[in-house]
Formats: C-alpha cells, sequence, structure tokens
C-alpha cells in the first residue's frame, strides 16, 4: 500500500488508501481523492484529482510509470519500499567465512592483502566427496587464509577472514 | 542504366522513407540490418532485408566490404546510402563502382572535393562566391597563426577534417589563440585522425541558413529553396524550417542561386545541400557542402511538392531532373522536429529505454518519418533520434501552431524524449519572431528547461492508481476497514 | 428494517446538560488515554533513543497496514495500580490489520520499566492470547521486556492465568494451527525467550534484538562465563549458530518489513459467513449519545434511542416489541453485520427474562452474533417474582446466554449490577470484547444500596452493644464505605484491573463492535446446543 515515488530526482513516500467509494493518495502534504478510468485509447485515462479532470496515456514500466499529459511526458519512478527494505536481507555482511562441514582445501585463489570482489571464488574445499567453491560474501580485502592446499579442517573452522569494513 | 533492384545501406527512419519511395516507383527494395540491431519501420517495408554483422552496430554500417558484397549477393544494382554512415565516403562510391553497382549520389570526385572543407572552401572561394575571412594551416604552417591573427577576433578555429561541431574552438582574445589551436589539434587527431586546422571569422549570432539542390551531373542544377537550421544544440540541429523568417524575397534568391552556382560549378550529380553562414546584417558565407539527402529534406518536400528520394533515383538512373527552376514552388511554411530520445533537462544526455507506448500524431499537414515500432527498444548503439516530426501550413504561425499541436500529441513512453523540450522552444516568443541563431538554445536553456506547473500530486495519483500490485494490496483490505480508514478507539 | 424514531429534543436542557456533562468526563479520559499512550518521562525517552530503538507507537506504524483501524484494548490497565506509574501495564495490545488481515498484536512498551512484566501486564497478555485463541487470530508479538518484575513475582509468575498462561497459550495457538510471528525488538530474557522461540516466525533486529534463558550478568554470576549480548544472544548468532531466531533484519523498518511479507504469504482461511447488508452509516449522529445518556446514572433512558446512533441506519427490527418491555431484543446491523442485539430497558422480570432466553435461542439457530448493551441494576426481588420463579426464569436465561455458541459482545452502557451482569453476558460469560462507557458502574449493586447495607451491618453490631447513634454519627460510618464503594464501582477501576477490554467513548463503540464482528468471523461457529433449562 506503500510506494516512493521518483520524480526529478526528488523521492516522495505515499500510501494509498480506498474508503469504500474511491482511492485515496495520501502524500507528505495531503491527501488526494482521485479516479483513474480508461478512455478506450491504447493507455488512455481519465484522471480525477484535485477537482480537475485530465486526459492522459500512460505506461507502466517495471520500475516507473510514464505518463503523457497535456503534451508533455513524465517519468514517474516506483518503488515498493518493502523490496527496498528487502535489500538489506543479511544486515552487516559476514567477515568469516566458516566450515559447514569437516574437509579438506582443495585449493586456495587468494592471499591475504588481496583486493576481492563479492562473489569471487576464494578457495575451494572436499566435504563429503563434494567439492564447493567459497566466495567472498562482500567486497572486501583478504585478511587471513588459514589453511593452504591439501589442509584438513574441521567443523566450524574459520576458512578465510576479511578484513574488517572501514565505516 | 535502368535500376530495378535498390539496397539501402542505412536504417531508422531515413532508411523506411527512401525505401517508401523506392517502392512506391515499382523497384525491388532490401535493407540492411546489424545482428544485434532491434526490428524497425524499415525492416516491415523492405523486401528484403540483409543481416551484417561487425564488432559494432555502428561498424557493420561502416563496414564497406561487407555492404557492397551484401549488394551484390541479393543483385542490387544500386545502393542508396540516405545519410551519415557511408553517405558521404568516396572509397565506398569507388568500391560500389568497381562492383557495377550505381551508387545513388553524386561521383567520388565530387564527394571527395566537399569532403576536405579546406579544398572545399577554395574552391568556391576562387569561383567567386562569397566565404568568410579565414586562414588555412596548410597553405603555409609556419605562418599559420600570424594569418589567423589576421582574420580577427572573434575567430573560430576548425580542424580540416571536422564535422559534426567536433573540434571547434572559438576564441576571443588573442592571448589564448596558441592554446586553442593546440587543444583543436589534439581533438581534430583524436576524433577524425587528422590535426590539421582552418581558422575562419566567427560570426556572432549566426543564423544557419541551407540551401536544397539537385544536379543531374551534367550541369544542370536546379535548387528546392533555402532551409534555416539555426535551432541547434550542442552544433546539432533539431529544428529546421523553410522558408526562413530570415530572408526578403531578394536575399533569398540570391542564396539559392549562389547555391546553385556552386553546384553547377562541380556538375553536381544528385541531391545536395549548400550550407551557409548568414550573419545579423545580411552577409552570408558559405560554409560547406554535404553531397547527399539531409536529415532535414522532408521540409523542402513538404513545401515544394517534390519527392527529393524520386529525383535522386531518377538522375542516378540516368533520368535526368525532373522539373526546371520555374516549376518549383515554395508554398507555405513547413517545420522539422527532430524526436530524440535525449534527456534535455541534462545536458542532452541519450536516453535508453522500451518504448511501452507509441502513438504518433496523424491529420492533415503533418508527416512522421519514425524509425521506432511500438515495443522496441532504444540503445546507444545509434544515434539518440527516434524520428522526425514534420508539418507544414499556409504561414509559419500556422505551421507553428500545428507543429505545437501535433508534438503535445505525440506520445512515446518508456524513454525519455525531447518532446516537451521541443514544444517549450516552438512556444518561445524568439522563436515566434524568428529572432533566432544558431546560440539560441544555449543562450535560452534555463527558460527552455524550466519545470512547469507542478503537477506531481496528479502524477503519483495516475502512478499508484495504474500500479496493479498496489492497487490489488489495497483492495484486499476489507471494505469496513478501509471506510474506518485510520481510526483509533 | 424499520428506523428507529428517535424522540430525542437535542435543544431541550437536560440533553444539553447531560452532553455537557459526557464531554466533561470523555475530555478527562482522553487525556488520560493520552498520557498513558504518549507521556513518558525523558529519561525514558532518551533511554530509548541511546538504545537506538524506536517507541512501541511507531513500531506499530511500520508493522499495521496504513489507512486502516487499529482497535486497542485496556489502555488504561494498571491505571490504579502501582501509583500510576505502569501506564499500560507496559505494554500494548489489540487488533489491528496488516496485508489486509486481522492480526492480534502484544508489543511490549519498553518506554515503561523497560518493559518489565508486571502483575497487569501478564493479565493483559494472557487476555489478548484468549481473544486471539477464540477468534483464531494469527498474533504477532514485538519482544522488547526487561522480564519479570521480581518484587512483584508472585503476582506474575505462579498462578494458573499468570506469566506460564502467556506460553501456554502460544502452544495452544500453534497446534490450533494459528501463526504467530515474533519480531524481537529488544531482550527477550528468561521466560521471555519462549515468546520468540513458541512463535513459527521471529526475526531479530541487529543490534538491539536479544534472545537468552540467562542474560550476560546472570551467565556470570552462574558459571563466571564472562560474555558480551551480541554473542550469547544476538541476531547474528541466533540465524546463523543456534536456529533459535529466523530472520534477522538490518534495522527496524526491515523488521516490520519482514513481519509483514511473512503475514502477506499465509494461507487465506475463509472467513464463517454470517447475514450482512450493504454499509449504512448511522441515520442519528452517534455523538448525540453524549446527550442522551443521562448525567445522573440512576436516571432512566431508552435504550432504543442509543440503538439507533450505532447500528446501520438507525434501523432496528424489535422482537416482542410488547412484552417484557423492559428487556429491548431485536436484530440490527453493525457494519453490515446481522446482529441480535439485547438491551436493558430496566430491571428484568420473569417475562423479560424468558423473551432474552427465547431470543438468544433465535439468533443461535441463525447464527447470529449477539449485542449486549447493559444497564442493569438486576433481577427483580419480591415474594411475588420468587413465587413467579424468577430465579427460575433467570437460570434459563444465563443458561441461553452461557450456552451460546454465536459470538457474544458486551458494552456496559451505564449500570452492571449483581446478577444482571451475568444475566447480560459479562467479564465471565466469555464475550469475545466487552467494552465500558466512561461514566458506567459495575458492582454487586449500587453504591448507595451497598454503602447502606454495610453501614447497616455495622450499626446494628453497635446497637446490639446499647449504642445510641446520633445522624452525624451514621453518616460518619457510612460516608466513607459509599466513598470507597464509588470508586471501586467506577469504569477506571474496571479497566485498571482488565475487567473489561477498555473504555470506550460511546461515539467510537459502532467502530470498536464493526471490528470485534469481524475478527471473531475468523473463527467457526458450533452447532446449537445447550444445557438443561429449568421449566
Amino acid at each position: 500500500m506503500q510506494r516512493i515515488f521518483q520524480m526529478d530526482g526528488e523521492e516522495t513516500d505515499c500510501w494509498l488508501g480506498h474508503d469504500g467509494s474511491r482511492f485515496v493518495l495520501n502524500t507528505p502534504t495531503g491527501a488526494v481523492a482521485c479516479q483513474l478510468d480508461p478512455t478506450g485509447l491504447p493507455g488512455g485515462y481519465k484522471l480525477r484529482a484535485k477537482g480537475v479532470v485530465r486526459e492522459l496515456r500512460l505506461a507502466v514500466g517495471p520500475e516507473a510509470t510514464f505518463v503523457h499529459m497535456d503534451g508533455r511526458t513524465y517519468e514517474v519512478g516506483r518503488v515498493d519500499p518493502a523490496e527496498r527494505l528487502a535489500g538489506s536481507d543479511g544486515g552487516a555482511s559476514d567477515d568469516r567465512l566458516v566450515a559447514p562441514m569437516p574437509g579438506v582445501v582443495v585449493s586456495v585463489a587468494v592471499k591475504p592483502g588481496d583486493a576481492v570482489e563479492e562473489g569471487q571464488p576464494l578457495l575451494v574445499i572436499e566435504s563429503m566427496k563434494l567439492e564447493t567453491t567459497l566466495t567472498a560474501p562482500r567486497d572486501g580485502v583478504v585478511a587471513e587464509m588459514p589453511f593452504a592446499e591439501g589442509d584438513s579442517f574441521g567443523l566450524k573452522d574459520i576458512l578465510a577472514q576479511l578484513a574488517p569494513e572501514e565505516e | 542504366m535502368t535500376i530495378s533492384k535498390l539496397l539501402v545501406a542505412n536504417r531508422g527512419e531515413i532508411a523506411a522513407r527512401v525505401l517508401r519511395t523506392a517502392k512506391a516507383r515499382g523497384l525491388a527494395t532490401a535493407v540492411l540490418r546489424h545482428v544485434a540491431e532491434q526490428e524497425g519501420p524499415a525492416h516491415l517495408i523492405a523486401d528484403e532485408v540483409v543481416m551484417i554483422d561487425g564488432p559494432t552496430p555502428v561498424a557493420a554500417y561502416l563496414d564497406i566490404p561487407q555492404i557492397v558484397e551484401a549488394a551484390k549477393g541479393i543483385g542490387a544494382d544500386a545502393v542508396h546510402p540516405g545519410y551519415g554512415f557511408l553517405s558521404e565516403n568516396a572509397g565506398f562510391v569507388a568500391a560500389l563502382e568497381k562492383a557495377g553497382v550505381t551508387f545513388v549520389g553524386p561521383t567520388s570526385e565530387v564527394i571527395d572535393l566537399m569532403g576536405d572543407k579546406v579544398r572545399a572552401r577554395a574552391f568556391v572561394e576562387e569561383r567567386g562566391f562569397p566565404v568568410a575571412p579565414s586562414a588555412i594551416e596548410d597553405d603555409d604552417p609556419a605562418s599559420f597563426v600570424e594569418r589567423a591573427r589576421a582574420v580577427g577576433y572573434p575567430l573560430l578555429i576548425k580542424p580540416s577534417a571536422g564535422g559534426g561541431g567536433k573540434g571547434m574552438r572559438v576564441v576571443r582574445e588573442d592571448s589564448t589563440l596558441e592554446t586553442e589551436i593546440e587543444t583543436a589539434r589534439r581533438e581534430g587527431e583524436r576524433y577524425f585522425g587528422d590535426g590539421r586546422l582552418f581558422v575562419e571569422r566567427y560570426i556572432e549570432r549566426p543564423r544557419h541558413i541551407e540551401v536544397q539542390v539537385m544536379g543531374d551531373g551534367q550541369g544542370n542544377v536546379v535548387h528546392f529553396w533555402e532551409r534555416e537550421c539555426s535551432i541547434q544544440r550542442r552544433f546539432q540541429k533539431i529544428i529546421e524550417e523553410t522558408p526562413s523568417p530570415a530572408l526578403t524575397p531578394e536575399q533569398r534568391d540570391e542564396i539559392c542561386e549562389t547555391a546553385a552556382g556552386i553546384a553547377r560549378a562541380v556538375k553536381y550529380r544528385g541531391a545536395g545541400t549548400v550550407e551557409f553562414i548568414y550573419a545579423q546584417d545580411g552577409a552570408f558565407y558559405f560554409l560547406e557542402m554535404n553531397t547527399r539527402l539531409q536529415v532535414e529534406h522532408p521540409v523542402t518536400e513538404m513545401v515544394t511538392g517534390f519527392d527529393l528520394v524520386a529525383e535522386q533515383l531518377r538522375v542516378a538512373a540516368g533520368d535526368g531532373l525532373s522539373a526546371v527552376q520555374a516549376d518549383i514552388p515554395q508554398t507555405g511554411h513547413s517545420i522539422e522536429l527532430r524526436i530524440c530520445a535525449e534527456d534535455a533537462t541534462a545536458d542532452f544526455r541519450p536516453a535508453i529505454g522500451n518504448i511501452l507506448l507509441l502513438d504518433e500524431p496523424q491529420g492533415e499537414g503533418i508527416r512522421v518519418d519514425s524509425g521506432i515500432l511500438d515495443g522496441g527498444k532504444v540503445t546507444t548503439d545509434f544515434d539518440p533520434m527516434l524520428s522526425k516530426l514534420i508539418v507544414h501550413g499556409p504561414d509559419r504561425a500556422q505551421a507553428i501552431a500545428r507543429a505545437r499541436s501535433a508534438v503535445q500529441s505525440y506520445v512515446i513512453l518508456g524513454v525519455t524524449t525531447n518532446t516537451g523540450y521541443l514544444d517549450a522552444i516552438l512556444a518561445h516568443p524568439d522563436f515566434a519572431s524568428g529572432d533566432v541563431s544558431t546560440g539560441f538554445l544555449a543562450e535560452q536553456s534555463e527558460t527552455l528547461t524550466a519545470p512547469g506547473e507542478d503537477v506531481s500530486d496528479l502524477l503519483m495519483a495516475a502512478a499508484a492508481l495504474s500500479d496493479e500490485r498496489l492497487v490489488s494490496d489495497v483492495m484486499q483490505i476489507p471494505e469496513m476497514y478501509r471506510k474506518m480508514g485510520g481510526w483509533r478507539n | 428494517m424499520r428506523r428507529i424514531e428517535s424522540l430525542i429534543d437535542t435543544n431541550a436542557a437536560d440533553y444539553k446538560a447531560n452532553y455537557a456533562a459526557m464531554s466533561e468526563r470523555l475530555k478527562e479520559f482522553h487525556a488520560r488515554q493520552h498520557a498513558a499512550r504518549f507521556e513518558r518521562p525523558q529519561r525514558d525517552i532518551d533511554r530509548l533513543a541511546r538504545q537506538n530503538k524506536l517507541g512501541v507507537r511507531e513500531r506499530l506504524k511500520l508493522l499495521l497496514d496504513p489507512g486502516t483501524p487499529f482497535l486497542e484494548f485496556s489502555t488504561l490497565a494498571a491505571c490504579r495500580e502501582y501509583d500510576g506509574t505502569v501506564p499500560g501495564a507496559a505494554v500494548v495490545t489489540g487488533i489491528g490489520i496488516v496485508q489486509g488481515r486481522e492480526v492480534a498484536i502484544h508489543a511490549n512498551d519498553a518506554s515503561v520499566k523497560g518493559g518489565a512484566w508486571y502483575p497487569h501486564t501478564v493479565k493483559k497478555v494472557v487476555r489478548l492470547l484468549d481473544v486471539a485463541l477464540e477468534n483464531r487470530l494469527p498474533v504477532i508479538h514485538i519482544c522488547d521486556s526487561a522480564g519479570g518484575f521480581l518484587p512483584l513475582q508472585h503476582g506474575v509468575f505462579p498462578d494458573r492465568y499468570l506469566g506460564g498462561r502467556v506460553f501456554r497459550n502460544q502452544v495452544k495457538l500453534s497446534q490450533a494451527n494459528i501463526p504467530q510471528i515474533a519480531v524481537v525488538g529488544g531482550h527477550c530474557t528468561a521466560g521471555g525467550a519462549y515468546v520468540p522461540t513458541l512463535s513459527d516466525y521471529n526475526i531479530i533486529i541487529e543490534g538491539t534484538g536479544a534472545i537468552f534463558l540467562g542474560g550476560p550478568p546472570l551467565v556470570k554470576a552462574a558459571t563466571g562465563e564472562e560474555v558480551g549480548v551480541q554473542e550469547l544472544g544476538g541476531a547474528v548468532m541466533h540465524t546463523s549458530v543456534s536456529g533459535t531466531g529466523d530472520y534477522r533484519a538490518a534495522t527496524e523498518k526491515h523488521a516490520f518489513s519482514l513481519a509483514r511479507e511473512i503475514v502477506g504469504q499465509w494461507k487465506r482461511t475463509p472467513k464463517t459467513i454470517i447475514e450482512t447488508a450493504a454499509y449504512e452509516e448511522p441515520y442519528y449522529d452517534p455523538k448525540e449519545l453524549y446527550g442522551i445518556i443521562p448525567k445522573d446514572r440512576k436516571t432512566q433512558f431508552d435504550m432504543r434511542e442509543v440503538l439507533a446512533r450505532i447500528v446501520d441506519g438507525s434501523r432496528f427490527h424489535e422482537y416482542q416489541p410488547d412484552y417484557g418491555t423492559t428487556m429491548v431484543c431485536g436484530f440490527a446491523h453493525i457494519w453490515g453485520y446481522k446482529v441480535g442485539i439485547l438491551a436493558n430497558n430496566g430491571v428484568l422480570f420473569n417475562d423479560s427474562s424468558l423473551k432474552a432466553a427465547h431470543f438468544m435461542q433465535l439468533c443461535n439457530q441463525n447464527r447470529t452474533p449477539l449485542v449486549f448493551f447493559q444497564n442493569i441494576t438486576g433481577y427483580m426481588v419480591g415474594r411475588e417474582y420468587e413465587e413467579r420463579g424468577i430465579a427460575k426464569d433467570g437460570a434459563k436465561m444465563l443458561m441461553a446466554q452461557g450456552g451460546s455458541v454465536v459470538p457474544k459482545f458486551t458494552v456496559i452502557a451505564n449500570a452492571s449490577y449483581g446478577a444482571g451482569n451475568y444475566g447480560m453476558c459479562g467479564r465471565a460469560w466469555d464475550a469475545r470484547t466487552l467494552f465500558m462507557w466512561p461514566q458506567a458502574e459495575i458492582g454487586v449493586m449500587g453504591a448507595d444500596q451497598a454503602a447502606n447495607t454495610m453501614a447497616d451491618v455495622k450499626i446494628r453490631q453497635l446497637q446490639r452493644e446499647g449504642k445510641e447513634l446520633t445522624e452525624e454519627e451514621i453518616a460518619a460510618i457510612r460516608e466513607p464505605v459509599l466513598e470507597k464503594y464509588k470508586r471501586d464501582v467506577e469504569a477506571y477501576t474496571s479497566t485498571s484491573e482488565l475487567w473489561d477490554d477498555g473504555i470506550l467513548d460511546p461515539a467510537d463503540t459502532r467502530n470498536a463492535l464493526g471490528m470485534s464482528i469481524s475478527a471473531s468471523l475468523n473463527a467457526p461457529i458450533d452447532d446449537p446446543h445447550y444445557g438443561i433449562f429449568r421449566l
């Protein structure tokens, strides 16, 4: 029910309600009763809001809505605040790669001091007859690689450690 | 030398436009398409589409051997180059000649001559046509700076091999002349692989006026009147019109005859455009000659009633010109707007996106030469121009009114375009009075990109109500709760 | 249905006097409610800010669908306990809307004593979970509590309906396939650790949320181990190592967004269908209730005038309008839901009791929820009525009321005395919600009557001892008894002790009932069945 709308680089937090007979868009500056009815033209609508009726054409893209109204074209970016927040899943990233089970190091791809990007392979391990590539959980610099090729490690041993992120 | 099958070695709106005339004349037609290119209107019109490939899409359209092979492969006996790409490439013309394929355009010699600004200018000057005071480095590199000084300030430094405004520098003070020359040289080398320069007098508040000419290659040349193209952003035209509001009938005749004279002097074949700088005092100077069909040719077609592509094809087939000068009228007024995928509020940054909804204006006096289709994708692979909106009206005021109404009703949704900006130009009082120069857009940039009425609430309402997921989330709240709203006990 | 023809004259002097008196009461009520919700010592507000925590009201705002109502329960719980230092009993409970669904909310208010559990906190939480069980409402727990308030642990911990009942109810909810989410926005220590762990889903906010059976000081005291909060029970540890936590949230916003997302993907079970009609606002302005309710509680008023300002379109189909007239029975709609209404227009006689019993059976047969509007001083006493079997007829009414399978809702509109309270679905009789109006009273009998009874006992005792009492001496005995009794029967005492689900502004009654009825339909309605009616 909430959306963040983006226009000309500015964001506006809004929520849409419906009181049983009409929609009301609640903006930080007030509530706008509004109604949108198709006109029959492709993407054509009649918008009633703020005491005016405007004919417009609109197209809904995945991230923005494009509106052609009174001879001008506008782009309104749409963000679902929940989806934006979902991007913060996991919160502060882990600095450590912890062994999910005991095993042997097959190969090591980086050394302490190397800059790595999120997703970059750090080392390959073999456990339970399966080879697994362990990748960097975030962009950063490798602080420690405690195991060398051929070394055995135990459950929850630290296999790689990134330097703490600078604030 | 008849032409029965024409390959259009171009893309976008111009390919579509050329193909329409060719088909109407009963020719078999083909057009190029890069393997990664979106389908455009041209691909729907042509009888045949020839796929080309290259390291980049643009490189493919510049690949002479591949395109000559394509022409031979499909049995085309003529190639129309459109504008841009290989349209002014003498090597392309030579390669086609060698392959026995007719090039719809002038001879490679004329292209060579006019393609070299320095030589072209000398050629024109020698024959008594007006050119602005200038100095050419090649004449005597050692004295170039001295001779540049003698041209007088303000002056303009241009790369000899340049075009499109790249590498041009305005110098207003003697103290910066030498450093500017060096900068221009570096840019020339970077853009054109050629560091040679020339300087000419910089005309303050100049207008850009050009004349459409057509020759049969035998020395017969007619002109199709002038076009004014002073509305430019970053040295590139975006609005063109004819007739020019700046010219008196006498000046018009003089400038058009001058252009025809220059074309006659080279026994010009096909369609060409002679460009002039027009000073506020009425003086005009030869700028350059474009040996091809221009982007803005439709305004000429609208006021003369001639199909310039048809004329090109006649000449190329050896059928000569279809009219003498006296048969070519200039009726009413025509304006062309270039619809570009760009953000006028962000220094004309090219925009990309998917065309979600396209509805082009129609009606009396309205022509749209479009290079896009509904559902298409706009990328930065090619020029940001999507289409051209051309209008015709009985007089300039009515043409402007028609252009405004048409551009306002031009619906392109999904990619940022300059339609609003074009409308703002048309609405400007200086444009209405015709008091413009090539610096107009830069001078008026704040006025032209000023935000309009604040309709953000309306836009957000429209965006909210057309967001199906949002609406369904709201409507899943039981009606009673929606009615109670934010009630608290 | 016919519209009730109101006979109220809004220009009459008594109407205006009533209106003024009620307005005065409501001013005080709203002020108290506002204080309980929002007014906190600065140091508590500062502490929350320092801990980087949002207040409970802000948390609710992030959780609930914007533009939807929240029916808050017992805002003034504990208002007459602990010298008034534990507003709301340090917890917020109620029914709110998340992703279009009704959910029960249990949220610690850490701005009050760090969200510690007082005896009244436990009572309020247990009540909320009972509401969730009865109505099959999913529960969202917002955990941020310092744990049980140790000096009063005997009132928090041992008894059947104390602390353990919170967790027992959580288990029963889970067993009944009613989902629960816990958002851990503070510490959940000791027993508190079971709130998130007994929930189907839990979300821990990084940095502020933590779950442990024993916090770091207790661990140090018990085993000497020194360990920090985050290592011991923080979000990262619980979501990646122990599996005690399901989701870790980077921020409060993130946490509530996750909670909303979880609710959004729950299966939507169809609600119980009852008779409905299109909505209609009451024809008469609900605010006119202020002028209808007499400023003197002993003044009689017509309940139909009250109903006309609460039910849809002020429409009421009265059942047996000419029989047992002290008991008004009939059908109406509230927010579109058809209900059977029982409202007191005087003391209960034999005929009014029989009428009520009969009407309730009718409603059960037709799956029509029951709404009680109490203004009852009791069943009629006296030889004639005993001979007619008033106790027997009262029992029939209780049997019908207590045996009802349809959801019941009670509004104590004015007096709620004696067995009348029972017959009219008082607290003990499982009303899904029970609200009081601010001037209403609840007790075994009216204040004067009770004071006289108690004073008489004392006076007779003194007389037996041979004392002659003057008028002044009798008054001196009677007055303190009366004063104390008057206070004990007040709505504020009731609501402080959680004998109700809160005091309502009468004008809010319609919405409170609408939400209560709608929420109740998440639970099925059983087939009618009763005990034995004494015929």
